[in-house]
């Protein structure tokens, strides 16, 4: 069940903080035009996949991996639905249990559990280098393609 | 192209004070280069202050990190720098990390990944760091046989060149490792080194190898502050332009009697020293040597080793209360250089910034005892070479240098002035209590300036809330030197003060009491 008080995504006056705007931009960035099934819960997940891509070439594969780890931790406790998502590093999709987590839980209850552990990266990661650094880093995963950069596979192109 | 026309070697700034004139005048564009040296010794600073000073969005940098400190870590605590600039990283400066290719794969991969890298950004700078673990993974294992160390460092190097980058190996490295091949593919070699000595830590920098340079040799001493690395060469570049101007222009000490004995004052550009026991009155004397400066419109540096500047500066108010007002107005700088680890050249640097920027005429040391104890014990033990070239720097700009020094002395043993340091002197004047009449009286006497014709009487002097004051002379008085002189003829050493020299000590309290009533 959703803690009322989940602070990453929320302010008190019930808008979402910074790092849940960035965290839902991030997500509707990678939203199909056509929606359907579990399209945001996807969108959500594919998002997290090209954070930890661009991440991963900033400060390697482990240190991304740890970030994740302790994101997904905190959200954990107050989200259920992450019980069954898992992190899956050096592999083609790295946030692994999503189709699952959405036959369960459903769309948006999966969506919302993985906009708040996204949200929570974006803090974590503002605590450690600054928010001006991490904002930057953050957004160049919503950039479509640099020319020639090594990418992982991506989970929309698979 | 002409037949004899050379290609140019550019220079690219270091963004390091410092370190440009080390090298002789900055890092060669296109340069290979290693900066190595021990855990902690800033080889990561060094390799940020570059990439900063230098990246631009149109010829980014690419910051390679391989394994060691884990880069999430290094971004967080080098961001607390001054030169970290925020808005630079991820366009103009871009973090990669290459610790897949390094852990999981061979050194092909590692050079396929890093010139991809480059062809894709075509950055201006380049750096690896840790250099040193790419070998350690691959240098001895069974990965590395199939294309070795060596061949992918001469790879590396070349790619890196053609690819017209100025590139940065980081390592630790221990100087029994100098027959490691990339010691002899790398243009420039900077190594980084901290000497302990008792309890003091000296950071030292020097410049192995930089190929088309004529860098400075030895042992540069340098410090990380705020704002990254700052390097002070052994031989500092003279900032100033003003030249040295030998006018023979005297300059008073700001004590009238003082400048009878000196033949009129101290010749502007000298290097003079003033020693005497504790309580002598020597930081007296040098205050006034600056007030007259500052009185006749100069400007002037006083550099404190003893005390607090809050105190130092107390205390020169009591005596003169322009002192502080000159340092509000841009006239007078108070240098405060009393940490117990400092090098020679922090400070000669310190007072060098202070007289350029101040266009100082005068330099006041206070004290040279201070100044040594203030030194890390490694530079103690050549205080007399680094005093050499303190002095030496400072008057060749120009500049009169008047440094105190407190000597110990048994009562009745004279001792002029440290023998570590009176070489390097234009002028001594010399400072030391008498006993007389059951008194303790002090006594001043000019015992060297070269090219003058200055008094070799004793004098005998009194300091006084407004300064010194110097009175008659001692002329019929043998032994002084001994602290107990006797008044010539007699030998008990209890004869009666001649008529001449209560005079003198008549005049000098006459002077002091005017001076204290105004």
């Amino acid at each position: 069940m959703k803690n009322t008080a989940d602070k990453s995504r929320e302010t008190p006056s019930g808008e979402r903080s910074p790092a849940g705007q960035i965290a839902r931009r991030l997500i509707h960035s990678r939203r199909p035009a056509s929606a359907g099934d579990g399209s945001s819960a996807r969108a959500a997940a594919t998002a997290c996949d090209r954070l930890y891509d661009e991440l991963s070439r900033w400060v390697g594969p482990d240190g991304c991996h740890a970030l994740f780890t302790r994101a997904l931790a905190q959200a954990r406790a107050e989200y259920p639905a992450l019980a069954n998502i898992h992190l899956q590093p050096r592999s083609e999709s790295y946030i692994d249990g999503v189709a699952e987590t959405i036959m369960a839980f459903g769309d948006p209850a999966t969506d919302e559990a993985l906009e708040s552990m996204l949200a929570r990266l974006v803090e974590l990661l503002g605590r450690l280098i600054g928010d001006d650094m991490a904002m930057k880093l953050i957004e160049r995963s919503t950039v479509s393609d640099r020319d020639g950069a090594p990418s992982v596979k991506r989970r929309e192109e698979a | 192209m002409k037949k004899d026309e050379r290609a140019t070697i550019r220079s690219i700034p270091s963004g390091v004070p410092g370190l440009d004139s080390v090298l002789g005048g900055g890092l060669p564009e296109y340069s290979f280069n290693l900066i190595a040296g021990g855990p902690g010794s800033g080889k990561t600073t060094l390799a940020h202050q570059i990439v900063f000073s230098n990246a631009t969005v149109e010829r980014p940098a690419l910051y390679f990190t391989v394994l060691g400190e884990p880069t999430i870590k290094m971004l967080r605590y080098q961001r607390q720098f001054s030169y970290f600039d925020p808005k630079l990283a991820g366009s103009a400066i871009q973090f990669i990390n290459l610790s897949t290719e390094v852990m999981e794969r061979d050194l092909g991969d590692v050079l396929d990944r890093i010139v991809a890298e480059i062809e894709r950004a075509k950055p201006g700078i380049v750096v690896v760091d840790s250099f040193r673990t790419i070998g350690r993974q691959h240098g001895s294992s069974e990965r590395g046989t199939s294309f070795d160390l060596d061949h992918f460092i001469q790879r590396l190097a070349l790619h890196l060149t053609t690819w017209e980058v100025t590139s940065f190996l980081l390592g630790e490295y221990s100087e029994e490792e100098q027959r490691n091949p990339v010691f002899t593919v790398a243009d420039g070699l900077l190594w980084l080194s901290q000497a302990t000595d008792r309890n003091s830590v000296v950071r030292k920098l020097q410049v192995l190898k930089i190929r088309g340079r004529a860098s400075m040799p030895g042992l540069h001493t340098f410090r990380i502050t705020d704002n990254g690395l700052q390097v002070y060469p052994r031989i500092p570049e003279q900032t100033s332009k003003r030249s040295l101007q030998q006018t023979h222009d005297r300059l008073s000490t700001g004590v009238a009697g003082m400048d009878e004995m000196l033949d009129g004052g101290i010749i502007a550009g000298a290097a003079v020293m003033l020693t005497g026991p504790a309580g002598s009155g020597k930081s007296t004397v040098a205050t006034q040597f600056m007030s007259a400066g500052l009185a006749a419109g100069e400007t002037g540096v006083i550099a404190v080793f003893e005390e607090y500047p809050e105190e130092y500066l107390r205390r020169a108010n009591l005596r003169n209360p322009e002192v502080g007002k000159m340092i509000d107005a841009g006239k007078l700088a108070l240098i405060y250089l009393r940490p117990l680890d400092l090098s020679v050249d922090e400070a000669l640097f310190s007072i060098l910034e202070a007289v350029d920027r101040l266009g100082a005429k005068r330099v006041v040391i206070d004290s040279l005892s201070g100044f040594e104890v203030a030194l890390a014990p490694t530079f103690r033990e050549d205080f007399r070479e680094s005093l050499y070239r303190l002095v030496g720097t400072l008057t060749a700009t120009g500049v009169t240098v008047f440094m105190t020094a407190e000597v110990s002395e048994a009562f009745a043993e004279a001792r002029f002035t440290t023998e570590k340091v009176s070489f390097i002197t234009d002028v001594i004047i010399v400072q030391r209590y008498v006993e007389m009449e059951g008194e303790l009286r002090r006594v001043v006497a000019v015992v060297k300036m070269r090219g003058s014709n200055h008094s070799h009487e004793f004098r005998l002097y009194e300091v006084t809330a407004k300064g010194i004051v110097v009175g008659g002379t001692l002329t019929e008085y043998d032994g002084i030197l001994s602290g107990t002189p006797t008044l010539r003829g007699k030998t008990n050493g209890v004869s009666p003060m001649p008529a001449k020299v209560k005079r003198a000590q008549t005049k000098a309290g006459r002077v002091a009491k005017a001076r204290r009533g105004k």
